[in-house]
This record gives C-alpha cells, sequence and structure tokens, in this order.
C-alpha cells in the first residue's frame, strides 16, 4: 500500500479505524490465509 | 474466539474500565497495547483489547479476582488470561514502572460517548523497545512513520527507563 495511503488511514478518527479493525478481523476469518501476513492485517498487541 | 459481527465493543469496555474506578477496584487505567497504537496509525488486525490499570490494591494480585468477580457479574466471561464481552477478549493488566508512568500521562479521549484514557504514542514506542520482539519493531516504525511523535518527551523516557531504540 502506498505511503500516502497509509498516512491518510492513520489520520482516520478513531472510532472508524475501530470498525476498520472489525472488518479485518471478520476477513482474516473468512480468508485466514489471504489475510495473514499482509501489511493491514498484521496482527499485534 | 469469535469476532464481533459488526464492531468491537470498544465503547462497553472502556465504560466497564471506568466502572471498575467508580467502584473502588482501580485507581487508574488506560488503553495500551495494538488498539492504543491503532488510535496513532493505519488500522491493523488485532483481537484483543489491553487496559492496562493502577491497582488500589498493592498486593501481588493487584486486585485481579475482584476486577474478574466484578466483571463476570457483568456478564463478561473468564477465558484464560482475558475476560471476554461479547466475546471479544480483554486483557486486564496491572501497571507498574514504565506502565504506570504511561497510564498517569495517558492522553484523554472520547470514544462514542465514553471517557477513556489511551497511552501516548512515545510510551508505546518506549513499551515496544523494552519487550523488543519482532512485531514490536514493526510498530516503532510505523509509529515513527505514521504518528506525531514528541522526540525528546520520548528520549526523556527512554533515558529514564534505560532503553534504547532498535537500530532499523
Amino acid at each position: 500500500m502506498k505511503n500516502e495511503m497509509r498516512q491518510k488511514l492513520a489520520r482516520e478518527p478513531f472510532a472508524e479505524k475501530i470498525r476498520k479493525v472489525a472488518q479485518l478481523l471478520r476477513l482474516a476469518k473468512t480468508f485466514p490465509r489471504r489475510a495473514h501476513g499482509q501489511p493491514a492485517a498484521r496482527s499485534g498487541r | 474466539m469469535n469476532p464481533p459481527a459488526d464492531n468491537l465493543p470498544l465503547a462497553a469496555v472502556l465504560r466497564a474500565a471506568n466502572g471498575l474506578v467508580a467502584a473502588g477496584l482501580i485507581e487508574d487505567w488506560a488503553l495500551g497495547g495494538a488498539l492504543a497504537a491503532i488510535y496513532y496509525v493505519e488500522p491493523f488486525t488485532t483481537y484483543d483489547a489491553d487496559i492496562f490499570f493502577i491497582p488500589k490494591d498493592k498486593s501481588l494480585a493487584a486486585g485481579i479476582p475482584a476486577i474478574y468477580a466484578h466483571l463476570q457479574a457483568q456478564g463478561w466471561q473468564a477465558e484464560r488470561e482475558h475476560l471476554l464481552l461479547h466475546g471479544f477478549p480483554v486483557q486486564f493488566l496491572a501497571a507498574q514502572g514504565l506502565t504506570e508512568e504511561a497510564v498517569r500521562a495517558a492522553e484523554r479521549l472520547d470514544y462514542e460517548g465514553v471517557s477513556a484514557k489511551v497511552f501516548r504514542a512515545e510510551h508505546i514506542i518506549a513499551i515496544a523497545a523494552s519487550v523488543g520482539r519482532a512485531k514490536d519493531k514493526a510498530r516503532i516504525e510505523q509509529l515513527q512513520q505514521q504518528a506525531e511523535v514528541d522526540k525528546t518527551y520520548l528520549a526523556d523516557v527512554l533515558l529514564r527507563h534505560k532503553l534504547k531504540l532498535p537500530t532499523p
């Protein structure tokens, strides 16, 4: 993903980012191998 | 563990943490871990929330049994080191040293009408430096690229806690 796009995502409101995390979790569950390892799908704590 | 249907129940988690303060079980708390990082950077997949709290009970157990009892009475479920709210795992971690400082210095935010606190980016970086796993190094790099990091503040935290940033 381009840096500009990543910066744009980083500047989104926190609530919107949390909604995207929930979407990523759904994708990871549906496509576990695809979602894993992509930059926007890194797991973390 | 079941991810929530359409959104993470984060507002309810934060409200519950405020409830622990109101019940006199903890002194203060802040959101840490991956969700705190996401406050500053692009969203990424994470499977739990980390709530760091300053215990009122200074014993070794840090009041965790009472916290579990309080939240289980409200319908939360215990699963190993997590408490689950609507299937979403939350870990309550007693803060000490660097993490206690991070709680005390945390930024205030309003999340869907709930008053909350989130670790400063500089403390997230310092904590990641203290842990030092590969994903912590990636988090440091991501925060340095995407967050507004106060370099003077970060240098002070790192110096006081005898930490160094990993070399690229």
